[in-house]
């Protein structure tokens, strides 16, 4: 069947349909997206946000009525460690949660019918996420040193590579569980307990057992805390604790989207893609 | 007008599609060797009973659920092997209403599915414009989608399928929560996407009347395979025989009752009285009234059976003629399709979507989508 006699040439006539699809775009509307969700519903990322502050503020100023100015030797962890937790669930939830609000929503399936590819959908989703992680962790971050009056080092060129390597596990986490809730589906209270895990792996004595340093982020947390609370530059920091949180974040990143890409295939092997 | 190159792939084209769910006893074979071949610009409607595996079939051609069988190329691209290139092509409405973000506005959706298609929306505001306003969406476009009807999001949903072009379209259920009005607009825009864009579209809905309107060609599935696939024309011609009906004033003696049967293959249905249909008192002739129906019969037979009625002397007190709609086509398809003795399900039409197994049930937190 053709175009009807006489009519404009059409996309299909001109050779355009079935073009190579623009990265640029897809990044374009990703990023439109969360800004406009941000702008319109700011309540709903700065309430999960105000949680994690009030938990700081209670231990912040709990902490210095029982323990007077000796808290002041663990400041600087705890505000590395709340900044890195902030960080943390925004790029974490951005994925496991908003994997499983897509399938609640019907428009997964509409993710995975991009020409984009699923797998560089989600890339670009979670490089927007960890933009968004950027964003929340900094703004907890000054106002942790507000409350606290402890000013720390933020060198962007040492914090912001070990922030990516750290959120690199993280998200290899987030796929995995988001990969979980493809198959098994309201699977959000394994969620909410992972959320509190990584308060563990923050807090991990890497320093006192080395093994913890192939946990994930337990690693990238001890090395942002020795650069923030230090100051001691990445070019000052050994070459094989770069190289071990170089591996490991890799690692975990590789092994997520690998356990993602599985429970995507089940999910469509069973017929359950698009199902909640 | 477009001319298709001769050695130009089909729109969508599927060699033995099959597709189980479960193991043992439980098993559902849910599609079931399923074959066809779709032109570019053709429309094709996909009917069947609820559970025949519409929508599992539409999921497996689309890759979204894997077969156990089989291959689907779209535009020659074949959808399992390569689906991200196959996805250029194609686009689909699956769910209705379901699939789209309620926290954006109508043209923000838009907007986003079409970057998500990977064309820049400022390429395409035109074309938004357009499909705003064929389906009457122009004056919501700024608004958020939440606010909007189940009428007015399942057409955002159609929309945002639209919103990028792509030489095929699956549509399941389209016309699923739409007034009268917004049913007929769809209509003349798919007719429009087809007859002036060259889209092929694959149209799967129990609304009978979109299907007539709309569709070139129908594939009847059920029990997960195909038991008709013919043009819309064909199907109907085949199966759409007119009845030609006269009431008469009863009784038939057995001679004139032999004679319209062996003339005009005519069944003679009993007076209103002894079906017990008494509702309401009746005129004497009216109670011994004897229907006698005639399928297939053209204008010349008709004559002929009024002429031996008029010579046996019985008055005539009605003359219809009727023609069986695409429901009674499907139906009489479906009912007599199954043929391995499985039971037939024929079919209740204007029902919600099929499939169990690949179905949804609807929970949640739309507030935050």
């Amino acid at each position: 069947m053709a175009s009807a006699e006489g009519a404009e040439p059409t996309a299909d006539d001109r050779g355009e349909r079935g073009s190579a699809p623009s990265l640029l775009a897809l990044i374009r509307v990703v990023l439109h997206k969360q800004f406009l969700l941000l702008v319109r519903y700011p309540l709903n990322t700065a309430s999960q946000f105000a949680t994690i502050f009030a938990f700081f503020l209670v231990i912040f100023y709990s902490g210095r009525a029982v323990a007077g100015a000796s808290l002041t030797d663990s400041l600087d962890g705890l505000i590395v460690g709340f900044f890195l937790w902030t960080m943390a669930t925004v790029a974490y939830a951005g994925l496991s949660w908003n994997v499983t609000r897509e399938a609640q929503w019907g428009t997964l399936e509409r993710l995975f019918m991009s020409p984009h590819g699923f797998g560089r959908v989600m890339g670009v989703k979670t490089g927007v996420n960890i933009l968004l992680s950027f964003l929340w962790g900094g703004v907890m971050l000054a106002l942790m040193m507000a409350v606290t009056g402890r000013i720390l080092a933020v060198d962007p060129l040492t914090v912001v590579p070990l922030l990516l390597l750290t959120l690199g596990s993280v998200v290899g986490i987030g796929f995995a569980f988001a990969g979980l809730a493809l198959v098994f589906k309201r699977v959000e209270n394994l969620f909410q307990l992972v959320q509190f895990a990584f308060v563990g792996l923050i807090a991990a004595p890497v320093g006192e057992i080395p093994a913890l340093r192939l946990l994930p982020m337990s690693h990238g947390s001890y090395l942002t805390s020795q650069a923030m609370a230090e100051g001691i530059p990445l070019w000052g920091m050994p070459a094989w604790e770069l190289g071990l949180l170089l591996a490991t974040s890799i690692s975990y990143l590789l092994a997520g989207y690998a356990c993602f890409h599985l429970a995507q295939r089940r999910s469509r092997r069973e017929g359950l893609l698009g199902q909640y | 007008m477009t001319a298709n190159p001769p050695a130009r792939a089909p729109a969508l084209r599927v060699d033995g599609l099959a597709k189980r769910f479960g193991e043992g006893a439980e098993a559902v074979q849910a599609v079931d060797g399923v074959s066809l071949s779709v032109e570019h610009g053709e429309v094709l409607g996909v009917l069947g009973p609820n559970g025949a595996g519409k929508t599992t079939a539409i999921k497996s051609m689309l890759g979204l659920v894997l077969p156990d069988a089989g291959s689907v190329e779209v535009c020659g691209v074949d959808v399992h092997d390569d689906p991200a290139h196959a996805y250029r092509h194609v686009d689909a409405m699956l769910e209705g209403a379901r699939n789209v973000y309620w926290r954006l506005t109508v043209r923000e959706n838009l907007r986003y599915f079409a970057g998500l298609g990977g064309v820049d929306p400022d390429r395409l505001t035109e074309r938004h414009d357009r499909l705003l306003e064929s389906l009457d969406l122009a004056d919501v476009a700024d608004t958020v989608v939440n606010e909007l009807s189940r009428g007015m999001k399942q057409k955002v949903s159609l929309a945002t399928t639209l919103s990028r072009d792509v030489d095929v379209v699956f549509l399941d259920e389209p016309t699923l929560g739409l007034d009268v009005e917004s049913s007929i607009e769809l209509r003349s825009e798919l007719r429009r996407l087809a007859e002036r864009e060259n889209v092929t579209i694959v149209l799967c809905s129990h609304d009978m009347a979109v299907i007539e309107a709309v569709c070139d060609r129908i594939v009847i599935l059920q029990d997960g395979r195909v038991i008709a696939d013919d043009s819309m024309s064909e199907l109907v011609n085949v199966l759409r025989e007119k009845r030609f009906s006269v009431t008469t004033a009863g009784p038939i003696d057995d001679e004139l009752a032999a004679t319209l049967q062996e003339r005009f293959d005519a069944t003679i249905r009993e007076p209103a009285a002894q079906r017990g249909d008494e509702s309401g008192p009746k005129h004497e002739a009216e109670e011994s009234a004897v229907t006698i129906d005639a399928t297939g019969i053209d204008a010349e037979a008709a004559a002929d059976l009024l002429d031996a009625l008029r010579s046996a002397g019985r008055p005539l007190l009605d003359v219809e003629t009727a023609e069986p709609t695409l429901e009674d086509v499907f139906l009489r398809l479906t009912e007599s399709g199954s043929g391995d003795g499985s039971e037939s399900t024929a079919a209740s039409v204007g029902d919600q979507p099929d499939d169990a197994a690949a179905g949804d049930t609807e929970v949640i937190a739309d507030g935050e989508r």
